[in-house]
């Protein structure tokens, strides 16, 4: 039983399902929220290498994934540039903000990164709301739909298979950064700061790589969301969006590419039910969040590695929740 | 003329703004956690003392006082279930988590209980809108009032401070918890109080503003991020810095906008936050962090 229940095997059946889908003719709006699956896979491994591995709580990756969906949008619709090309400027635009972003961070960590990176959230967002000229304030802009053409698919078809390749590709390229020395320097820095930099690890660099990396997957997803959606406002980039994205780590497994696959469809399953209920998105991701921290900081992923212990990963699990005994320790 | 006005604004906005940093600050000396939800408390406590003085016809200053004991109620029960059990690991970012998410709830909470997105309610004014002559200077006596009083639950709240055993418990945990234990003080209930003390002085200051604005489910972060910028000006972990800080956001807010652009409001907030981490990290008056191995 073990050996089908490996990572492996449930990794092909996950990912082999969601490639046959469009195959058995499901209808477009099922469609539709399986092509999210993948966007919220990318942001939650994206977040997970700059929280989860690198332990820098930033709350700017709403803003990021807004950067690239207002960069690639926007050029499509001032200059009726296709979105082959406007798609790198926006991941790029996403990476440069995210690395500007790294150099305040530098000097900050724990509750003053927290909040400047929120201030940054909050002030990009005032941005897209207010450059009304430019970004069509909050209303928001609709873009064409995208065009495969050579390739004979549908709109919705190609942009679903787009989003899994590129899900399954920096799925990959996750999986190699945190075994690599880039992985290893990531979690010296988290687990001790002065530690690391005493073993040799630029905290510089690899402060400014977490902050580029997380800013490139969130660029990525959100320039396949602004495809998806055909549409771009400032409401899908809010405080709402990093609860969504901070949630889904949480509840996958923070420090865990298998979890963060987990917690992106998760995020996705549960919306839906949500919105089936009319139920308030806010107490229902909030209430997640607080709940895993509280009850199960180390996420859904870690009760499967309990009864699997083959489902275990390269620098898995989060270093923060090992009680210290310090001046904010509670009094017995 | 136009200049007396705008820097009356800019007072009342920053007196209350300086309250909110007050309670952030508070809780931040005693504890090193800056409380997300502290702009929640806010929020709720101004929609209690709606319900109570709109729904249930009670008087201003009865609403007033309901407010802030439910609103310190309801923050001491958030930190046992919530807080307490997080303040035991080293590393901020469960408590952080753990914020962020309790304050998403509690708007939440808000929208259900208080109506949805864009439904605004209103408090009625305390005292009549006709603005009066103060000297040559029109102002409006709801901000008089507003000053006076979150002037007066300044002086008490500093009073309280330096002159009651639970100020001075208080103080103590703030200077060296360490310490403060090893001298018998039951810190875990120091730190109980100070997050209820913290959310008391926001309720007040939500009840007081309550008149002058529209109550929402989402001010509460709104005003959080301007109290916290606030705090950060005057160096998060001095008291005379937060009211300072508060006072000076206040008036460049409402400077700014009156004779640059009205956007700017909503904005500075945001500068002050960037510009001051970047460039005086200890603020005004706060002591300079140093660097422990």
């Amino acid at each position: 039983m073990a050996s089908i229940l490996s990572m492996r095997t449930v990794g092909f059946l996950f990912f082999g399902f969601f490639l046959l889908l469009p195959l058995v003719g499901v209808n477009d709006f099922y469609l539709y929220i399986a092509s999210l699956v993948p966007i919220y896979v990318i942001l939650a491994m994206g977040l997970n290498l700059l929280v989860g591995y690198a332990g820098q709580l930033a709350f700017s990756n709403a803003a990021m994934f807004g950067i690239g969906a207002y960069g690639a949008g926007l050029l499509m619709k001032h200059f009726a540039i296709p979105f082959w090309l406007t798609a790198p400027v926006g991941i790029f635009a996403a990476i440069a903000v995210g690395t500007l972003l790294a150099l305040p961070a530098l000097r900050l960590s724990g509750i003053y990164l927290a909040l400047t990176t929120l201030a940054f959230a909050q002030c990009t967002l005032w941005i897209m709301t207010h450059w009304i000229s430019v970004t069509f304030g909050a209303s928001g802009f609709t873009i064409k739909a995208i065009n495969f053409s050579p390739i004979p698919i549908s709109t919705e078809r190609g942009l679903y298979y787009l989003a899994w390749a590129s899900c399954i590709g920096l799925l990959f390229l996750t999986r190699n950064i945190v075994g690599s020395r880039i992985g290893r320097a990531f979690v010296a820095l988290r687990d001790h700061e002065i530690a690391a930099q005493s073993l040799g690890v630029n905290l510089l660099r690899y402060k400014a790589l977490a902050f580029a990396l997380s800013a490139f997957y969130a660029g990525v997803a959100g320039v396949l969301y602004a495809g998806l959606l055909g549409f771009v406002g400032p409401e899908s980039f809010g405080l709402q969006q990093m609860v969504l994205q901070l949630a889904a780590m949480v509840m996958g497994g923070t420090a865990s590419i298998a979890g963060s696959v987990l917690g992106g469809f998760l995020i996705v399953a549960i919306q839906e039910v949500v919105r089936e209920f009319r139920f308030s998105i806010e107490i229902a991701f909030g209430g997640l969040l607080a709940v895993f921290v509280l009850v199960r900081p180390t996420g859904l992923i870690d009760i499967v590695r309990s009864r699997y212990p083959a489902w275990r990963e390269r620098l898995e699990g989060y270093g923060g929740y090992k009680p210290v005994e310090d001046e904010r320790a509670t009094a017995k | 003329m136009y200049f007396t006005y705008l820097a009356a604004t800019g007072l009342t906005t920053g007196a209350i703004y300086a309250l909110i940093a007050l309670g952030i600050v508070i809780v931040y000396r005693a504890t090193n956690v800056v409380n997300f939800a502290h702009g929640e408390m806010f929020m709720l406590a101004g929609f209690l003392a709606w319900t109570a003085h709109v729904t249930f016809k009670l008087s201003y200053l009865a609403a007033l006082l309901i407010s802030v004991a439910l609103t310190f109620a309801i923050s001491i029960a958030i930190y046992h279930a919530a807080y307490r059990p997080l303040m035991k690991y080293k590393d901020l970012n469960p408590i952080l988590l753990m914020m962020i998410g309790l304050s998403f709830v509690l708007r939440g909470v808000a929208r259900e209980l208080w109506g949805g997105k864009g439904d605004y309610l209103t408090f009625p004014p305390l005292v009549s809108p006709e603005p009066i002559q103060f000297g040559g200077v029109m102002v409006m006596s709801q901000q008089v009032v507003v000053l006076g009083a979150a002037v007066a639950v300044m002086i008490l709240f500093l009073l309280l401070l330096r002159y009651t055993r639970a100020g001075k418990f208080m103080q103590a945990t703030a200077d060296n918890a360490k310490a403060a234990r090893l001298v018998g003080l039951r810190i875990d209930r120091v730190y109980m109080y100070t997050f209820g003390i913290g959310a008391a002085v926001a309720a007040v200051s939500a009840v007081l503003m309550a008149p002058l604005i529209l109550l929402n489910p989402d001010m509460g972060f709104s005003l959080f991020i301007k109290g916290f910028a606030a705090a950060v000006l005057g160096g998060l972990n001095s008291i005379p810095g937060a009211i300072a800080g508060g006072l000076i956001l206040g008036l460049t807010e409402q400077l700014a906008a009156g004779y640059v652009d009205p956007g700017l409001q909503e904005v500075a907030a945001f500068v002050v936050i960037f510009l001051v981490m970047i460039f005086i990290p200890s603020g005004l008056f706060g002591q300079k962090r140093t660097r422990e191995v």
